[in-house]
């Protein structure tokens, strides 16, 4: 039914009807699931490459799951974290909050609401690892710039003509339009505009 | 203070210096006392004998200018019958001479310094004589000094009195009252010349003091009066403590009480959670396996089938919980209690509770008192919950508008406590659910209660009832069998 590449949904509850009954009612969506009993053998365990999100309980027997969702921050996972609690306080919604939780849901948990969750934390979580993808990619093709090459690149996204960037630079036009030419092919990039979108950020930061 | 006095080394302290410096005190006060008495005693006698030596050179100086008259019989021949310390009166006419040497003596002195001298001086016999050089006659009189005291004005019992009183004059002196002397101690010393320069005795009075004149007895009475006051503040700070602690005790119950309500409460929400969230999880999941083209029928069975495990579970959780809170039978516990004394307990524990209100509770008891058959702690729990009750919905009135009444009455054989308010009062349509669990009026109770007070007075074979009060408010009656009649 779903492919190894689709989002794979972490469940962690200590509760064996809880979580099978959640695995059962997120799998309805075509959504994989791995469930996890005790907290600790999550943090050991579980793909931190993968695409996905990860379900939290609060109350958990030996550790709390906001100090779970503590751990996971300070680890830099960067899969979206949706806490579930049984009776949540104010100042509990507001600690898992200021501490990354991208939703908090109380239980029982209402399916749509849950399901809707899950895919917006899916969703998310694609598309920030793609833009992270593009950046480092990015980063990867800038680093292969000589010193001249950037100058030039630095001129170019500071909007200066090949003339104008020779007389900068003491360079004839000729050289110019060859480094010019040599960075398009370095950068990847097809046109101006798409160059000045890609790498604009990164000559500024290199300057 | 209030944490020395309980140390019992410190209390023996300050009670050692408390009596000490307050016995000080009070010596000093009496030695300055005894001084006084002393130096006026002293100044008397002073002024007595001075008056008694100015005599004599008064009656010297009359004799010399009456002189012998020319019938005989001459004056100086009546004088000791006067004045009884005069012992004789001898005379040495112009051409005849003093049989004493020493009288002739004292008349040249007495010429040169134009007054008496004194002549023959015997201090510790108490005698002397006085001599008046004049013309045509001179005259000396015999003085017996012991008769020249005026006993009858002395300040002093002359065989009783402490004080020593001497007469003294160059290196003799005469003894005119013993007094008691103590060695050691405190001195009292007045020494002054008698203020006629013909007979210059020293009157010397001495007046010796030892640790047995101290006022003994004021000293132990201060220091008895130091540790009565120290004990009684001592025994009134315990007993204050005392109170203290108790009402700290019962605030210490209340939260804990509340406590294990919130945690029961927490338990239960947990316990139930769990098995809910399964059944919605389950059920939903059924729902979309049976929506799906096929549908998922062995799935969604097993789904349900789960539901179903879940639904028993949480079944199990509520009948778990009745058994753990189930109270034990309190009929059984029943006993004779004095409902005027519950009420009277209540009332004092709830005191600080109507005094923050601006409330004061008036009770009015019937004259027999009521003897109900009752569990103690039950009784008292349902008495204060009342009082709780009322005391909260008056805080919704104003101040000046705040009654809380009490009434004690016997009713078909019952024992009735009302309990009325003049607080906002509780709507008719709501007044029969008063005592349902979870029921309240109020936005921050549990509606716990009036439930449990209602409970409690069923199972002692009482009633508890609610009904509106004019002109506004509630009145509560407890009504609770009597203790049958013997």
């Amino acid at each position: 039914m779903s492919t190894p590449l689709s989002p794979l949904i972490h469940l962690i509850d200590d509760d064996e009807a809880v979580r099978s009954s959640l695995a059962l009612l997120i799998s309805t969506v075509g959504l994989r699931v791995q469930t996890w009993a005790d907290p600790q053998a999550f943090l050991a365990g579980f793909d931190r490459q993968g695409i996905g999100a990860i379900v939290l309980d609060v109350r958990m027997p030996g550790i709390s799951g906001l100090t779970v969702l503590d751990q996971l921050v300070a680890q830099g996972v960067d899969q979206p974290i949706i806490m579930l609690t049984g009776h949540g306080t104010v100042e509990m919604c507001r600690r898992a909050f200021k501490a990354g939780a991208a939703e908090f849901l109380e239980k029982p948990v209402n399916d749509e609401q849950l399901l809707e969750a899950l895919q917006n934390a899916v969703r998310q979580h694609v598309k920030s690892r793609q833009r992270h993808q593009a950046d480092r990619e990015a980063r990867e093709r800038f680093a292969q710039l000589s010193e001249r090459e950037r100058e030039v690149l630095g001129l170019i996204v500071a909007g200066l003509t090949n003339k104008e960037i020779g007389r900068a630079l003491d360079l004839s036009p000729r050289t110019v339009e060859t480094h010019r030419a040599n960075l398009f092919a370095k950068l990847g990039a097809d046109s101006l505009a798409q160059l000045i979108r890609r790498y604009a950020a990164l000559v500024d930061a290199d300057a | 203070m209030n944490q020395s006095l309980r140390r019992p080394a410190l209390g023996i302290a300050v009670w050692l210096l408390a009596s000490g410096l307050g016995a000080l005190w009070i010596a000093r006060a009496e030695l300055a006392l005894q001084r006084e008495a002393f130096e006026t005693d002293a100044r008397i006698a002073h002024r007595l004998l001075s008056q008694r030596v100015l005599q004599h050179e008064a009656v010297m100086a009359t004799l010399a200018l009456l002189q012998p008259a020319s019938d005989g019989d001459p004056p100086e021949e009546r004088l000791p019958s006067v004045y009884p310390q005069v012992l004789g009166v001898q005379r040495r006419d112009r051409d005849a001479a003093w049989p004493d040497e020493r009288l002739r003596a004292a008349e040249a002195e007495s010429r040169r310094l134009r007054r008496a001298v004194l002549a023959s001086l015997d201090l510790p016999r108490g005698r002397y004589q006085l001599v008046l050089g004049a013309d045509p006659a001179s005259y000396a009189l015999q003085i017996d000094m012991r008769a020249m005291v005026p006993w009858s004005e002395w300040p002093m019992k002359p065989d009783s009195s402490p004080t020593r009183v001497t007469l003294e004059h160059g290196g003799q002196s005469l003894v005119l009252q013993p007094g008691q002397g103590h060695e050691g101690g405190w001195r009292f010393e007045f020494r002054k010349h008698l203020a006629a320069s013909s007979q210059p005795f020293d009157l010397v009075a001495v007046r010796q003091l030892g640790p047995g004149d101290l006022p003994w007895g004021r000293m132990a009475s201060w220091a008895a009066l130091v540790a009565a006051i120290m004990t009684a503040l001592l025994s009134w700070q315990r007993q204050r403590a005392k109170g203290r602690r108790a009402e700290e005790l019962l605030r210490l119950g209340q939260v804990a009480r509340l406590n294990a309500l919130g945690e029961l409460a927490a338990g239960m929400a947990h316990e139930l959670n769990q098995p809910l969230t399964a059944m919605l999880a389950n059920t939903q999941a059924a729902s979309r396996l049976l929506d799906e083209d096929p549908p998922e029928l062995a799935t969604a069975r097993g789904a349900m089938m789960q539901a179903v495990e879940q639904a028993r579970r949480a079944c199990d959780v509520v009948g778990r919980l009745r058994r753990a809170v189930q109270r034990p039978d309190l009929s059984a516990q029943v006993q004779a209690v004095a409902l005027q004394e519950a009420v009277r307990n209540a009332l004092y524990l709830l005191e600080p509770e109507c005094q923050r209100r601006h409330v004061s509770p008036a009770l009015d008891a019937v004259a027999s008192s009521l003897t109900v058959l009752a569990e103690p702690v039950a009784l008292e729990q349902i008495i204060h919950n009342l009082l709780m009750n009322a005391l909260q919905a008056l805080e919704q009135v104003p101040a000046n508008e705040r009654r809380l009444a009490l009434a004690l009455s016997r009713a078909d054989g019952r024992g009735v406590l009302t309990v009325s308010d003049s607080g906002p009062g509780i709507p008719a349509e709501l007044l029969p659910r008063i005592f349902e669990p979870f029921f309240s009026t109020r936005s921050d109770g549990l509606g716990l209660g009036l439930s449990l007070c209602e409970t409690l007075a069923t199972s002692m074979g009482g009633t508890l009832s609610a009904a509106p009060q004019a002109p506004r408010g509630v009145q509560f009656r407890l009504a609770l069998p009597l203790v049958p009649a013997p």
